[in-house]
């Protein structure tokens, strides 16, 4: 939880991808939601992310993914493991096609939200979470 | 359902005379072929020459994008080919850099040196089509001097190669996104722009809306973005660099995303025209009526793709290259049914160029020029899409221009509440999406389609053979070609570094090198992610 008991979300593009409006438009939401958002903006390497996860003591992290690596998502979902951050739920959002959504989910991630998702859908299952 | 163009403007249920009453035939539309263009730019249309039909290729290795490329030939790509680079080469970064190789070839081709364009290329010819490599700004000159110097290695005449392989410094901005500050960026592309025009080749340069559009921006402001892009452009290629407008309209082609608002598309393609046409002649006071007519291709686009049912892709793309083919184009290029999924499978792009032959062979559309010339509605919709346009191309201007409302962050917000709003719609069912919030299937019942993706292993892979190639050059050559980039470098930024860049390029030098000792000699590290250090000896 954040200072005043809100949830509080991190929200990033990882790696190279510079896909960044569908990360900005659910930094919108989910601030119109009442939730504290933290967005990271594009180039963040799963290091960068973990490290800003710790700092701002955030509930989720929120992934958006438009450029096929995935491997960074696997490799940010290790670096959380590897630092006891198991306790922060990963979601991520985009392009991902179906196959690595359940790859994904078996590595981890709690749940992926695909293009057109409904900002109700993605508000709901984040304050199940928290 | 709201019953308004996607820039808000309300349509009624019918048109008539009294909608188009100031439209005058001669002043506003001209025949094909006379200014102000609005009806196109050619008398006999398609008849003369059918649109360049194309597909995007770009994943993996440059050898197996070189094997997509022949495959498109097969399936019907005519007129020219489209690559677009990958991650690593959009900032630019080598393959082998800690931070590239987890990603490289993962969403198009990683053109980090000649060899690679060399592998690209085998092969295929670089005359007798249009050569276009899509990227960043950043990478725009590395690009070009691989024409240069491959055109030199096979003996081909320069002046024969036509296409286009540098584009604008605003992608950056809209979600092409490089690692370069957009003066370094701005530098760049006037040098590379320079190049062009001095030296008579036929290589356009890419002042693109698509980028503006596939990230939310709506019909009209795309128009203005453009509009005001062209215009600052044009204008330090004219004042700063010196150049004759005459020779500088040569160069920019625009490649406008549409989307299925199907006489919304047609018309902002025809206020275009009539746009640059007006721009041309009173603002640059064109001498040359061919300086009149902006090149444009179509994208049919990606951002309507949907993720859900992507079959449905399929009738959409073929809505819009029917819109991109009536409205007239030089070149269209296809998103694909699996768009918002992965990379274009081979069923996919096979499907994507067959669209464009059904629209081009089956249907007549070829036949006539303009053929909605003349429609209430659709001159009704050129009116209005080309006034609103200027509207919001004259609040940039209030900016300072683009340049300046872009450095103010001024176009980003634009853009961020547009897209803002079409979300919005959509959610509140204002804007209806079939498979997305109409006729919804559980996704369980949803169509499947092959999947087109890297191995697992291969982004690694490119990044070793990269590392070990790296250390066969010829290093003497490579230090001696980096230490003049670097002194010219420094030079004032109206020295052109074209030159410099090229002779690096032919010399093997990579781009991740060439960026960081341009980088470097600006007084910015060499590493725009600032993981390595530079490994040459400048100072």
């Amino acid at each position: 939880m954040g200072k005043s008991g809100r949830t509080k979300v991190l929200i990033s593009v990882i790696g190279l991808d510079g896909h960044s409006i569908g990360a900005e438009v659910v930094c919108r939401i989910l601030m119109d939601a009442g939730m504290e958002v933290v967005y990271l903006g594009i180039y963040q390497t799963p290091e960068m992310i973990v490290q800003a996860a710790i700092q701002e003591d955030v509930d989720v992290i929120g992934i958006s993914s438009h450029a096929s690596n995935y491997g960074q998502i696997v490799d940010l979902l290790n670096l959380l493991k590897k630092n006891n951050l198991e306790h922060i739920c990963v979601i991520c959002g985009g392009t991902i096609p179906t196959h690595q959504v359940e790859e994904l989910k078996k590595k981890g991630v709690s749940e992926i939200f695909p293009p057109q998702s409904t900002s109700e859908s993605i508000v709901d299952y984040i304050l199940s979470k928290c | 359902m709201k019953r308004e163009t996607d820039y808000g403007h309300p349509i009624k249920s019918v048109y008539t005379p009294k909608d188009i009453e100031s439209l005058g035939y001669e002043r506003d539309l001209g025949d094909p072929g006379s200014y102000p263009y609005t009806r196109g730019y050619y008398p006999d249309g398609y008849r003369g020459r059918i649109w360049t039909q194309r597909m995007t290729a770009g994943l993996g290795s440059s050898k197996q994008t070189n094997e997509v490329l022949k495959r498109y030939r097969e399936m019907g790509q005519r007129g020219g080919m489209l690559v677009i680079c990958d991650r690593t080469n959009a900032m630019p970064i080598d393959p082998d850099h800690p931070i590239g190789r987890r990603e490289v070839g993962v969403l198009g081709w990683p053109g980090a040196s000649l060899l690679e364009f060399e592998e690209l290329m085998e092969d295929i010819p670089l005359t007798g089509q249009s050569i276009t490599l899509l990227g960043s700004c950043a990478m725009s000159s590395i690009r070009l001097a691989y024409i240069v110097a491959l055109a030199e290695k096979r003996g081909v005449n320069l002046n024969e190669v036509h296409g286009s392989v540098t584009e604008y410094p605003f992608c950056s901005t809209f979600g092409q996104t490089d690692a370069q500050p957009l003066d370094l960026n701005l530098k760049l592309w006037l040098d590379s722009s320079e190049y062009i025009i001095r030296n008579k080749i036929h290589m356009r340069s890419g002042i693109l809306s698509q980028h503006f559009q596939e990230s939310g921006g709506n019909n009209a402001q795309a128009l203005a973005v453009e509009m005001a892009m062209l215009k600052d452009l044009c204008a330090l290629l004219v004042n700063e660099r010196g150049l004759e407008f005459d020779d500088v309209a040569f160069l920019p082609y625009e490649l406008v995303s549409v989307g299925s608002r199907f006489f919304e598309e047609i018309a902002k393609i025809r206020a275009l025209r009539r746009m640059w046409a007006k721009m041309a002649k009173e603002t640059f006071k064109a001498r040359k009526e061919k300086s009149c007519q902006l090149l444009i291709s179509v994208h049919t686009s990606g951002r309507t793709m949907t993720y859900q049912q992507p079959l449905n892709n399929i009738a959409r793309c073929a809505i819009q290259t029917l819109a991109g083919a009536i409205a007239g184009c030089t070149a269209i290029d296809n998103a694909c049914l699996d768009n918002a999924h992965a990379e274009p499978s081979p069923l996919a792009a096979r499907m994507s160029l067959n669209t464009q032959h059904i629209v081009a062979d089956e249907t007549g559309v070829t036949d006539v020029v303009d053929p909605l010339a003349g429609s209430y509605f659709v001159e009704y919709l050129t009116n209005k899409v080309e006034e609103e346009a200027y509207k919001i191309w004259n609040k940039i201007e209030d900016q300072g221009g683009m340049i300046a409302a872009v450095q103010k962050g001024y176009v980003q917000e634009m853009l961020k509440e547009s897209a803002q709003e079409k979300h919005r719609e959509v959610e509140e069912g204002e804007r209806l999406i079939v498979g997305v919030n109409e006729l919804v299937i559980p996704p369980g019942e949803d169509f499947q389609i092959p999947i087109q993706e890297l191995k697992a292993g291969d982004s690694e892979g490119i990044a070793r053979r990269m590392e070990e190639w790296k250390k066969t050059r010829n290093m003497p050559v490579i230090d001696a070609r980096m230490a003049a980039l670097y002194s010219d470098a420094k030079k004032e930024d109206r020295y052109n570094l074209m030159p410099s860049i090229i002779e690096a390029v032919k010399a093997y030098a990579t781009a991740g090198e060439i960026m960081g000792v341009i980088r470097k000699a600006r007084g910015l590290t060499y590493d725009p992610l600032e993981v390595i250090e530079c490994p040459f000896d400048l100072d």
